[in-house]
Formats: C-alpha cells, sequence, structure tokens
C-alpha cells in the first residue's frame, strides 16, 4: 500500500474525529442547563444597604433643602395666561351686570315712585331678581381668580399685595356693606317704605361703583404704573391708585356696564317674551325688553366718548403704548371692533324700526327707514375699512403699496371718526322717529320745533363731515384734536334735540296706540343678538387693554419671565374669547332660569298659580 | 317643524361667537414675542455697530413702530431719513453723536420744530435699551444720510457707570 495514502487517511480520520468532537460540544452548549449561582457574588451584593443609603441620603438633602419663593407655577392642560385671562373676564363680565342692573332698576323705581305707576316698580323689581345669583357668580369667580393669580404667579400677585395692601381692607368692608344693601334692597321690595327703599337702592349703586373705583386701580396700575420708583419700590401709595388710567377706565366702565347690563337684561326679557304663554306676558316682557335695550343703547351712544378719553390718556402716559394699540399689531383689532360695533348699530336700530310696528300711525316715519338704513350701511362701511389692505405681491404692485387707491383715504382717522359720530346721530334719529310714532305735537310752535330739530341734525352733520374732510389737510396733531369739537357738536345736538322734543310733545295728541307684545319674535333674537354682540365686544376690549401691556405684568416695571410672555395672534385672542361668552351665557342661562322659578307654582300646589304675593315684593305687584 | 325656543337661542349665542371668531381670523395673524437678549460684543467695528443698529431699532427698540424712514406730508413724528446728516448742525455746539445720544437719553430736551414731545426715555423700561445697543444704534441713525463714526469705545454722559 502506498504509504504516501495511509498518512493521507490517517489525517482524514484524525480531522473527522476533530469535528465530531466540535460539534458534540457545540450542541452541548445549546442545551439547557440549570443556572448555577456565584455563593460569593450573592452574598457580598450591597443592594439593600445601597437602597438604604439612597433613601438617608435623600431625606437628609430633603431635611436641609432651602425654600425658594417659586415665581410662576403652570397647570397641567392650558397655560396660565389662558386660564387667568378666561376667569378674569368672566368676573369682570358678571361683576358689569351687577353694577349695572341696579342702576338702573333704581332709576326706573324712582320713575314709577314718582308717576305712581305700578309697572315701573314691578319692572324695576323684574330687573333686580337677576341680581342675587348674578353676585354669587362674581364673588365666586373673584374667588377663584384670586387662587388662580396666587397658584400660578405668586411673585406678581405678590408685588401687587405690596403696593395695594391698603386698599384691601376698604375693599373687603365695601363688599359686606354691597352684600347688606343688595340683599335688603332684593329681599326688602314692598317691605318697607318706598323712600327707604330706594335709599337702599341708591346705597347699593354708590358703593358698587366705589368697589369697582378700588378693582380698577389695581387694573390700570398694571398698564399705567404710577407712584413707584424706576426699580418699582412704592413712593407714593394714592399716586398708584389714581394713576394715568385709572379715572378714564373708572368712566368707561361705568358707562359701558350700563350698556352691557341693559343688553343682557333685555336678552333675559326676549327668552321670557318667546316663552310667554299669554298676551299680558308678551306685552310686559315686551316693555321690559325695550326698557332694557333703551338702557343699553342710550349708554352705548357716549361710550366712544369715553373711549376716546381712555385712549388719549394712554398715549399722554405713553406714546409707544398709544402707537401699538392703534397704529401697531393691535390695530387690527380695531377693525374687528368696527364689524361688531357696526353689528350694534344696525342690530339696534332695526329692533327700532321693528318697534314701530307695535305702534298705530307708523307710517309717517317708516318711509324714511330706508335713507337711515343707506347711511347706517354707508358708516359701517367707512369704519371697517382697514388702512391697508391684505393683499398679494401682484394686487400691491398693482396698487403701488399696501393702500388702495380709493378706498385708502377711508381707512384713517378723519373718515372713521367722522362715521362714527354719524352712525350715532342716525341711531339717535331712529329713535326720535319712534318716540314720536304715535303722537301728534299740539303746542303752537311744532311747526318750528321740527324745523329747528331739522337744522341741528343737518348742521350737526355738516359740521362733522367737514371737520372730517379737513382733518386731510392738517398735521396730526391738530387731526387729532378735531375729535373733540366733533364729539361735542353730536352731543350737544342730541341734547339740545332731546330737549325740544320733549316740551314739543307735552300734552301731545295720541294718534295711535301702543300694542305691547304685539312684536315679531325676529326682534326679540335681535335682543338676544345684541347681547351676546355686547359681551363679544367687552372681551375684546378686555383683551386689547390687558394685552396692550405684552410681556410686562407692570408695564416697564415688572417683566413677565414666563414662558407665557408672548402676546398671541388676533386668531387666537378671538378663540379665547368665543369661548369665554359661551361659558358667560351658559352660566347666564341658569340666572335666567332660576329667576324664572320664582313665577312657578310651589311643587305640590300645581294649577295654584305661581307663589305670588308670598315672594319677595308681591306686596307691591 | 317648530324648532324650540331654547335651541333657537344656543345656535344664534354659538353661530355669533362663531362669526366673530371667524372675522378674528381674517385679519393678519402676527404673534408678539418679548425682545431676545442679544449680547454685544466690545470689539465691534463701526459697520458691524450699524448693522446691529439696525436689528435693534426693528426690534427691542420699537423705534419704528413711530418713526418712519423717508416718508413726507403731516408726520405725526419725525422722519429719519437724513437724520445722520441734521444731527451735526441740530444744536449750536453739540457734535452729531452727542445729539443723537441725547435725543435717546433725554427725548424731550430737544423737540424738533413742528411735533410735540413725549418719547420715552430709551434707556429705562419698559424699552430699556442697554448702552451698547444704544451706541450700535446711534451708529445706525448716523448712517442715515452720514458718515457713521462712532465706536465701541465712545463714551457718553449718560451712560451707567461699570
Amino acid at each position: 500500500m502506498n504509504p504516501r495514502l495511509l498518512i493521507a487517511a490517517a489525517i482524514v480520520v484524525l480531522l473527522g474525529l476533530g469535528g465530531a468532537v466540535r460539534v458534540y460540544f457545540a450542541l452541548e452548549n445549546q442545551a439547557y442547563h440549570p443556572p448555577v449561582r456565584s455563593l460569593g457574588v450573592e452574598s457580598g451584593f450591597p443592594r439593600e444597604q445601597a437602597l438604604k443609603d439612597i433613601a438617608k441620603d435623600r431625606e437628609a438633602k430633603a431635611k436641609a433643602k432651602k425654600y425658594e419663593a417659586p415665581t410662576y407655577r403652570t397647570l397641567p392642560f392650558v397655560s396660565s395666561r389662558v386660564a387667568v385671562w378666561v376667569v378674569a373676564q368672566l368676573h369682570l363680565m358678571f361683576a358689569a351686570f351687577v353694577l349695572a342692573v341696579p342702576m338702573f332698576a333704581f332709576i326706573i323705581e324712582l320713575i314709577g315712585y314718582f308717576n305712581g305707576d305700578k309697572r315701573y316698580d314691578r319692572l324695576a323689581y323684574e330687573f333686580t331678581k337677576l341680581l342675587s345669583t348674578s353676585f354669587s357668580f362674581t364673588a365666586s369667580f373673584g374667588g377663584f381668580l384670586t387662587f388662580l393669580l396666587i397658584m400660578l404667579y405668586p411673585a406678581f400677585t405678590n408685588y401687587l399685595m405690596e403696593i395695594f395692601s391698603w386698599t384691601f381692607f376698604p375693599y373687603v368692608a365695601l363688599f359686606f356693606a354691597e352684600a347688606g344693601f343688595l340683599y335688603s334692597y332684593y329681599y326688602g321690595w314692598g317691605k318697607f317704605h318706598p323712600v327707604v327703599h330706594l335709599l337702599l337702592g341708591l346705597g347699593v349703586n354708590v358703593v358698587g361703583t366705589l368697589i369697582m373705583f378700588i378693582a380698577d386701580s389695581w387694573a390700570s396700575f398694571m398698564m399705567t404704573p404710577g407712584g413707584v420708583s424706576d426699580a418699582g419700590a412704592l413712593i407714593d401709595p394714592w399716586a398708584a391708585l389714581d394713576n394715568f388710567t385709572w379715572m378714564p377706565i373708572n368712566i368707561h366702565r361705568f358707562i359701558g356696564n350700563i350698556a352691557f347690563g341693559g343688553s343682557v337684561a333685555a336678552a333675559y326679557a326676549a327668552w321670557k317674551f318667546l316663552g310667554a304663554k299669554t298676551d299680558e306676558e308678551r306685552a310686559h316682557y315686551d316693555w321690559m325688553g325695550y326698557m332694557g335695550n333703551f338702557v343699553a343703547i342710550s349708554a352705548f351712544l357716549p361710550l366712544p366718548f369715553a373711549g376716546y378719553y381712555l385712549a388719549r390718556e394712554i398715549y399722554g402716559y405713553n406714546q409707544a403704548l398709544g402707537i401699538m394699540m392703534m397704529g401697531g399689531a393691535f390695530s387690527w383689532l380695531f377693525i374687528i371692533q368696527a364689524v361688531l360695533i357696526g353689528n350694534l348699530f344696525l342690530a339696534a336700530n332695526y329692533y327700532l324700526w321693528l318697534g314701530m310696528g307695535r305702534i298705530e300711525g307708523t307710517q309717517s316715519y317708516q318711509r324714511y327707514v330706508k335713507y337711515l338704513l343707506a347711511a347706517i350701511a354707508v358708516c359701517f362701511a367707512v369704519w371697517a375699512t382697514p388702512r391697508s389692505i391684505l393683499a398679494s405681491v401682484s394686487e400691491i404692485k398693482a396698487m403701488g403699496g399696501t393702500l388702495h387707491p380709493a378706498l385708502g383715504v377711508l381707512g384713517v382717522m378723519s373718515a372713521k371718526n367722522t362715521a362714527v359720530n354719524i352712525l350715532i346721530l342716525t341711531t339717535y334719529v331712529s329713535f326720535l322717529f319712534y318716540r314720536r310714532t304715535g303722537k301728534r305735537p299740539t303746542v303752537a310752535w311744532a311747526a318750528l320745533g321740527n324745523a329747528v330739530q331739522f337744522l341741528i341734525f343737518f348742521g350737526v352733520s355738516g359740521f362733522v363731515i367737514a371737520l372730517g374732510v379737513y382733518g386731510y389737510f392738517v398735521d396730526a396733531a391738530t387731526r387729532i384734536g378735531l375729535s373733540i369739537p366733533q364729539v361735542l357738536s353730536v352731543l350737544i345736538g342730541m341734547v339740545t334735540m332731546t330737549v325740544i322734543d320733549a316740551f314739543m310733545l307735552r300734552g301731545a295728541e295720541q294718534t295711535g296706540e301702543t300694542h305691547w307684545g304685539k312684536l315679531p319674535a325676529i326682534s326679540q333674537y335681535v335682543l338676544i343678538f345684541i347681547a351676546v354682540t355686547f359681551t363679544w365686544l367687552m372681551g375684546l376690549m378686555g383683551y386689547v387693554r390687558s394685552g396692550l401691556r405684552q410681556h410686562w405684568h407692570v408695564y416697564g416695571v415688572m417683566r413677565d419671565q414666563s414662558v407665557d410672555a408672548f402676546t398671541p395672534t388676533l386668531g387666537f385672542a378671538t378663540q379665547v374669547i368665543s369661548v369665554i361668552v359661551i361659558i358667560f351665557f351658559a352660566f347666564i342661562a341658569f340666572v335666567f332660569w332660576l329667576s324664572s322659578l320664582h313665577d312657578k307654582p310651589d311643587w305640590g300646589s300645581a294649577g295654584q298659580g305661581p307663589r305670588g304675593s308670598h315672594g319677595p315684593g308681591g306686596g307691591r305687584h | 317643524m317648530k324648532m324650540p325656543v331654547a335651541l333657537n337661542v344656543v345656535l344664534l349665542v354659538v353661530g355669533s361667537s362663531l362669526f366673530y371668531t371667524y372675522v378674528g381670523q381674517l385679519v393678519p395673524q402676527k404673534q408678539l414675542l418679548p425682545p431676545a437678549e442679544v449680547a454685544i460684543a466690545a470689539d465691534l467695528t463701526t459697520d458691524q455697530m450699524v448693522k446691529v443698529g439696525f436689528e435693534v431699532v426693528q426690534q427691542k427698540g420699537l423705534c419704528l413702530t413711530c418713526h418712519t424712514i423717508g416718508k413726507s406730508g403731516t408726520l405725526r413724528y419725525p422722519d429719519l431719513a437724513g437724520v445722520g446728516d441734521r444731527a451735526k448742525t441740530r444744536k449750536a455746539g453739540m457734535d452729531d453723536i452727542h445729539y443723537l445720544a441725547e435725543s435717546l437719553y433725554h427725548p424731550d430736551a430737544f423737540v424738533v420744530p413742528g411735533f410735540k414731545g413725549g418719547m420715552p426715555t430709551i434707556n429705562k423700561p419698559p424699552i430699556g435699551l442697554t448702552d451698547k445697543e444704544i451706541l450700535c444704534v446711534i451708529a445706525w441713525l448716523q448712517s442715515l444720510g452720514g458718515t457713521p463714526s462712532v465706536t465701541m469705545q465712545t463714551t457718553l454722559p449718560d451712560q451707567a457707570q461699570g
């Protein structure tokens, strides 16, 4: 045998054996083996001891930790800014309602006391019924707001306390007094001598106004701080309270609250009208709605003038703040405001024109309605015209800028001031027509009176338009100053025409009867629409007043360092405002429902009528 | 079928609110952020200062909220075009740098004829520019019709000590 072959065969056999052994061990390694523990490692593992040491260390650190006052805290699902915004605005809305309703309830009761007409007394009581629950909601939202501020903005809240703590005791004392007056006024209806009851009503109003004045000082200080050093230290407490915008905001809110309260009370009447079962109920709630709306629109007409005063003071405090408001980031907000106010004017006039239908002999005035509507539509369009147009690049090139070649001239202050003054005058004329429908003056000078009123209306309109046109040819300072004679001429014109009308219609012959309750249902939805629009407007103006501070808690004194220190877009702001408005109406619906319970029969006494004389004030109805 | 009054009222309240919300979406949407704090190096060249100054003017300084550049007619606040040249002769005995510095640190010390005072003091809150930022703004103002000469080493009477 060849020895070489033998050697090769031996090598192959050896390799084969080696491979078989390798495969065996490989398979053996993959088979299951029970775990084998090292006793040495197990006994020496310090896990439990380590855990004890960690816990001990943590406890020691916790005990040694120093207290650090937080500057901000946050909420899990909503930003601090939005949470405070929503609650503050709801508090303000209920507060406005609670402050406003007693004002016109008191005046209506006073009228009833002097003319002896019991309907006025009943109407005043009906308005007052809305107050007690609203007062509780105001206080609840106020408490909620305070807790939110302490929780989310502790450093800022501490700073405000540093400045205004001296006002807290008077504020609380006034709140107790307000509760005393308000509940005595409500529960004491018909239980006291009318003069005593009227004095209680006066007390509610005086104390309520003082409460508002104190709260306004806190809010206005945040926008236009006074009485503090550059570093924010308190120097003069009274100057902090009586800061630049304190009185303008007091006046603006005083008038605005009446307009807002009147519109919500009118919405209540509209709600009751729509659900009324009898003609008598419909007549009563039609009248109530008319009175509420009359209060709202009467207060609404001078509101822009109070707004001018406030804006002027903002400019006076800091021009950059004023420019930011009217010419900067917030300028487009006033286009939204124009849409709201335009709608208010349209709706208020429409309601008055519909209201003429309940009076016999209305035809002589209804023929003018189309002209009034045209004037309102034109003024509305002018007021809502923006200074610069949103346009594509090609459109901007074609226009030679963002100003529209024809409409650009309407987007300036001269045109807008003129438009709003004419709107006010037109609405006033609608009211004058309504007031005169169904009456024929019997005084000898009636023709002259009419002619003078006519001259005043056209004279004032011409003067306002002439000043508006003149504004295009003068410098800015003069142009701004022109708004004052425009406003004054409109106010004087309205007062003069009212005085002439009052004397002219004394002892006027009644040519047609007023049929309260004979009004289409749409008129009541118009009243509710007016209330929604007023509420929305209040939310919008609340936003601009507060948002104007931008990234400052207290403008120029205390900067907002939180994650919410940015100013949101107008689109986002309008979404928040709508949420606030819907929540407010959900709450106010509850107030309406509670007030309505008073008229329902007692449980178990179905068919026996409402509690009537058992309820407050029943004796005087 | 007649809709219940309550449903009509709910639809009216929600519908009106939605309409106004929609109007709010139609206007320009701009979110305002707090001005960012930018550290300005001490060794900037004058040309670099002009660029930084323009950024400050547009953002933190809020200058262009009121002032215009190259606009004529009935203006509410002085137009800034050519101010670099005018500043040299506005006040007798005062050079352009010191005049511009005075108009920022003490805006009412000199009010341009035909205008009203009331411009906020620029180195104090709410605007609160730093001394370095003000030097850069002066460089930019000088560049409008003049030649910037201010440097980061220029000292001004109102600068904070240290």
